[in-house]
C-alpha cells in the first residue's frame, strides 16, 4: 500500500510530504533503541515522540513514513529535519493502537 | 589491506546532531556497495554509540575504518567512565535521567544493541577518565 493511500484512508494529517513509498509493514514504539533494532524496513512507524531524534531514527531504519499519533504535532526542529531528509511525517488523531488497527487492516486488504 | 578512514566529532551538547555520524557512515557504506543487512548493523551499533556519548560523556570521537570485508569502529570519550560494565551490558539497565528518557532514550538497550549487532565488541573504561568502545562488524 502506498503512503498516500494510507494517508487518505486513515484520515491522517500531512506535516511533511516526501516520496510516496510502499508500506510493507508497521512498527509501534517510542523507545528509540527498540525502534532502530526492531522496526522493519519500509514500515509505517507509529509513535507519540515528536522531537528531532525521530528524524535520525527514521533515516536509520529507512521507514516508509512516520505517524505521530494522539494528535501529537512535530516540534519545529523535527519538522525542519523531516523536510531536509525527505521523511514523510504524518499525524493521527487516534491513539497508537487504533491507528495500528487501521494500518493492519489496510495492509491485509491492499498488500 | 586497503582501508577507508572516517572520523567524526560527536557533539555532546547537541541532541539534534546525534545520528549524523551514523547516517554519514550508512550513506558511505551504501555507496560502496556493502550489503544492506551489514549497513543496517553498522548504522545501529554506531547510532547507539553516538547517543551514549551524547547522553553520558559530553560527546567524543568516532573513528570508522572500512575494509572490504568489515568495519571497525572506535568510540572514544572522556566521560565519567562505566563503573560496572557487566551491569551496563544488561538489557534494561540505564543510568539516564528522566529528562533523557522523555526524549526516547534511556531504554537500557544501547550497549546490548551494540553487542547484538557487532561481531566483536570491547569496552575499555576507567571511572573518571573515559571510555573507549571497539566494534567490529563483518560484512
Amino acid at each position: 500500500m502506498k503512503v498516500s493511500s494510507f494517508t487518505e484512508k486513515a484520515c491522517l494529517r500531512v506535516f511533511n510530504k516526501a516520496e510516496d513509498r510502499e508500506i510493507e509493514n508497521g512498527y509501534c514504539g517510542d523507545f528509540l533503541s527498540n525502534i532502530i533494532s526492531r522496526a522493519p524496513e519500509n514500515c509505517a512507524w507509529l509513535t507519540v515522540m515528536n522531537n528531532v531524534n525521530v528524524a535520525a531514527v527514521a533515516v536509520l531504519i529507512d521507514c516508509a513514513c512516520v505517524v505521530l499519533c494522539e494528535n501529537v504535532e512535530p516540534d519545529g526542529a523535527l519538522l525542519e529535519r523531516a523536510k531536509e531528509k525527505g521523511i514523510t511525517l504524518l499525524g493521527s488523531e487516534k491513539d497508537v493502537y487504533k491507528t495500528s488497527l487501521i494500518l493492519g487492516e489496510l495492509c491485509r486488504t491492499e498488500n | 589491506m586497503e582501508c577507508l578512514k572516517l572520523e567524526f566529532d560527536v557533539d555532546g551538547e547537541n541532541f539534534s546532531s546525534a545520528g549524523n555520524a551514523s547516517e554519514s557512515v550508512k550513506r558511505t557504506l551504501k555507496q560502496i556497495g556493502v550489503p544492506p543487512a551489514s549497513v543496517r548493523r553498522v548504522a545501529i551499533a554506531m547510532y547507539e554509540g553516538e547517543i551514549n556519548m551524547v547522553i553520558h560523556a559530553h560527546g567524543g570521537k568516532a573513528e570508522v575504518d572500512i575494509y572490504p570485508d568489515r568495519a571497525e569502529i572506535w568510540l572514544k570519550d572522556r566521560g565519567p567512565g562505566i563503573a560496572n560494565i557487566d551491569l551496563a551490558m544488561k538489557e534494561g539497565y540505564s543510568t539516564a535521567s528522566d529528562n533523557i528518557r522523555s526524549l526516547g532514550f534511556g531504554a537500557g538497550m544501547g550497549l546490548p544493541n551494540m553487542k547484538k549487532y557487532s561481531d566483536e565488541m570491547k569496552i575499555d573504561s576507567t571511572v573518571g577518565v573515559g571510555t573507549t568502545v571497539f566494534l567490529r562488524i563483518n560484512f
